[in-house]
């Protein structure tokens, strides 16, 4: 699908881009002289796209010579285009891309350095997690431009009807026996077909790894040059999430590789809670009319822990413009667009400035509250783990592989050893 | 000089008419045919044959898409000896190609017989055996998933009204092969049916006559009329249902993206698997190359057994 403007959006927006300017003032017009033509490639729902427009609409009136058009593509097919394009030398000036990602495009080269682009005190207005996240071998080759994380979705009215209260605070969040012992209430009253379901489909099979670190594990050693999945600690969390399929507390639809959207089972009521991201708040704010909702904090066990979500988007190494590409992509991360974004489109801040002085958020703010508190529980060597480069052929592998245990009766112990296996051929082959 | 200026393109221009015309005349049933079939064969060669040897070049190498191919002989083959998950694909691919192949050849032969005779609403039945063929596979698939979901699917809930389930139709790997095959029935049946149709009406009455003035029951008519007559269109049958049921993607995509585990995982699903999710287009490549021999092999030999047949007879 291709996003076009007409006059009166690029005018409308031009207004309110010319104030902004002077203040943020970091267009460098001067760069698009001649008319130049970007394509950027993005995923996403309504809210998304509806958000990138707003900042192309402000970006072309400042830059009348520059012409931006929006390809959205499906996110299940995302990857699979952009490769195609980029073997074919047609790939977008600009892509988005996640944060597991970038190490591939970058050791790919299929996206460029942006250190030529940028100040060398550039990066201090990031937060630390995703800086590093952006850059492979000390070199950015993306910029940040939100984050996403997990919380606990509920039922307000299944676990009122349960007499379940949920955690209010950071530090009450359930433990992994208070977890099951609400699962196991709500499946003996017969509270919804199912207790719970967790959004790890659709290659988000790293999600599963928030439980091991949870449970204090690891899938390689502290500096990345080792295999530690097959551990007690990597094993007892294989048979952790195993058993929520063989106690039957989630939906047996809802394995690793299955296509099943567990937020149409969380809004039509099948399932009473829900693992899953900030971004499904609209979806669930709209569809979810037939009860009330809310949001909690994801359950913990020795540690506390989450996963690294959100994108940031790259320039590809097929751009004609990439100085126009760089530019544009400063604006769009720039505080007052990155604000304008997350709050339109219901992300996390990546800017320290944002992160600290918070985000008025238009829909569910208080559920939203939950989802920015929850990043402070992200680990560090979490991040270190699924932003390496060889992440996106692993990645299959791993959900190969629980799928197996989640569906197939494959143990826990044979689950670890295959994916040391794997980690070691395929995670830290490069 | 004017008049020679004049004379001398006149005498060359038909000098060139009179040679073009006799090269054309001496080559013309020659290069006829060929120009007839330039068209198709121009695009055969872009969409077919450069791309086949364009993957068994890459077949030999090591390639993301996003970097340069990089040679490694033939170790993207030796892997494919040891790789399990190729070896599960292709057992699936083959039960399932032994469940479908057969089942649709002969549902769709009862069904043309049915048909062929004269009952009422004959044209509406026969439209609507033959409706899952002219849609879109991907609709198929999504109204099949539907219908198999474990959570609001029909099947589960007419069950659930007689007593029985539910049933993990897709998210169980007793359940998921036999809905995939199940769904592709549904497709393939009315496939077969409309061509044994075709077949069945072109085959003059006069052989029936002959045969019952010899004597010849139903069944014996069938038997030594009909399926005979058939035999060329069954084989063809044959092989596009295998051709079909070896390259089949879009159903299993949609329906359960090769789970639970690898039980409906074939060996297109993971080739795709290798090439999109993996990065890995050489080995993806080279399991695309054994797959083309394979097919090719088996239609050689259908086609010899099938020549052998025909002699025979």
């Amino acid at each position: 699908m291709t996003q076009t403007f007409d006059r009166r959006t690029i005018l409308k927006a031009g207004l309110g881009a010319s104030a902004g300017l002077m203040v943020t003032g970091r267009v460098n017009s001067s760069l698009a002289q001649s008319p130049v033509r970007l394509t950027m490639a993005v995923w996403g729902g309504k809210a998304e796209v509806e958000a990138y427009n707003q900042v192309i609409a402000k970006y072309q009136a400042a830059n009348p010579n520059v012409s931006i058009r929006l390809d959205v593509i499906p996110f299940g097919q995302f990857y699979q285009q952009l490769d195609t394009r980029l073997a074919g030398r047609q790939a977008p000036d600009l892509f988005r891309v996640t944060y597991q990602q970038v190490g591939r495009y970058a050791l790919g080269k299929a996206a460029i350095d942006l250190s030529q682009f940028i100040d060398s005190g550039y990066s201090a207005a990031f937060t630390p997690s995703v800086w590093s996240a952006v850059n492979y071998q000390g070199k950015p080759y993306a910029l940040p431009h939100h984050t996403d994380t997990f919380a606990l979705f509920y039922n307000a009215d299944m676990l009122a009807q349960a007499g379940v209260t949920v955690p209010t605070s950071l530090d009450q969040a359930w433990t992994w026996e208070r977890f099951i012992q609400v699962a196991k209430l709500l499946k003996e009253k017969s509270i919804g077909s199912y207790p719970f379901a967790m959004s790890w489909q659709n290659s988000a099979v790293h999600r599963w790894m928030i439980y091991l670190y949870q449970h204090g594990g690891q899938l390689l050693n502290n500096d990345l040059t080792a295999p530690q999945i097959n551990t007690p600690a990597g094993i007892e969390t294989i048979a952790w999430t195993q058993s929520w399929f063989k106690e039957g507390l989630v939906p047996p639809s809802t394995s690793v590789k299955s296509a099943e959207p567990v937020q149409n089972l969380f809004a039509n009521g099948t399932v009473a809670m829900m693992l899953n991201g900030n971004w499904q708040i609209p979806f669930v704010n709209q569809q979810m009319t037939k009860f009330k909702w809310g949001v909690t904090y994801l359950p913990r066990d020795v540690a506390m822990a989450d996963d690294l979500g959100g994108t940031c988007v790259a320039i590809s190494r097929d751009s004609k413009s990439p100085e126009v590409a760089a530019d544009f992509l400063k604006f769009l991360v720039n505080e007052e667009n990155m604000r304008d974004y997350i709050s339109a489109a219901q992300f996390l801040p990546v800017r320290k400035s944002l992160v600290e002085g918070g985000v008025q958020y238009a829909l569910r703010p208080d559920e939203m509250k939950v989802f920015v508190e929850q990043t402070k529980t992200i680990p560090q060597h979490l991040v270190s783990t699924v932003v390496l480069p060889t992440w996106g052929k692993f990645n299959p592998k791993l959900a190969d592989e629980l799928d197996l245990a989640f569906t197939s009766g494959q143990s826990p112990e044979q689950t670890a050893q295959n994916i040391e296996a794997h980690v070691k051929n395929i995670l830290l082959s490069s | 000089m004017a008049d020679l200026s004049m004379t001398y393109p006149k005498e060359r221009s038909e000098t060139t008419t009179s040679r073009k015309s006799g090269w054309w005349s001496s080559y013309r049933s020659r290069l006829t045919p060929y120009l007839f079939i330039a068209p198709n064969l121009l695009l055969f060669s872009i969409f077919v044959f450069f791309p086949l040897l364009y993957a068994a070049y890459i077949s030999v190498h090591q390639w993301s898409l996003i970097d340069a191919p990089e040679f490694n002989g033939v170790q993207n083959y030796t892997r494919l000896l040891s790789d399990g998950q190729f070896w599960q694909s292709l057992t699936n691919t083959v039960i399932y190609s032994a469940a479908t192949v057969p089942t649709s050849l002969i549902l769709g032969l009862f069904l043309a017989i049915g048909l062929n005779r004269k009952l009422a609403a004959r044209t509406l039945l026969r439209s609507i055996y033959f409706l899952p063929v002219v849609v879109s596979s991907v609709a198929t698939a999504v109204i099949a998933a539907w219908l198999f979901n474990d959570n609001y699917g029909i099947i589960n809930a007419l069950l659930k009204q007689a007593g029985v389930g539910p049933v993990a139709w897709l998210s169980s790997p007793r359940w998921a092969l036999p809905s995939i095959i199940l769904t592709t029935l549904w497709v393939r049946i009315g496939f077969c049916m409309v061509v044994y149709l075709a077949a069945l009406q072109s085959i003059s009455p006069s052989y029936y006559e002959a045969a019952v003035i010899d004597g010849a029951t139903r069944p014996q008519q069938f038997r030594f009329v009909t399926w005979p007559l058939l035999r060329p269109t069954t084989f063809l049958l044959l092989i596009l249902n295998v051709i079909y049921s070896f390259q089949v993607f879009d159903l299993i995509y949609v329906m359960t993206g090769g789970g639970p585990g690898f039980s409906t995982t074939m060996i297109v699903q993971y080739i795709y698997q290798a090439a999109f999710a993996s990065s890995e287009m050489g080995y993806a490549s080279a399991m695309g190359m054994v797959l083309f021999v394979l097919i090719l092999l088996f239609t050689l030999i259908q086609w010899r057994i099938n020549r052998r047949t025909e002699q025979f007879v």
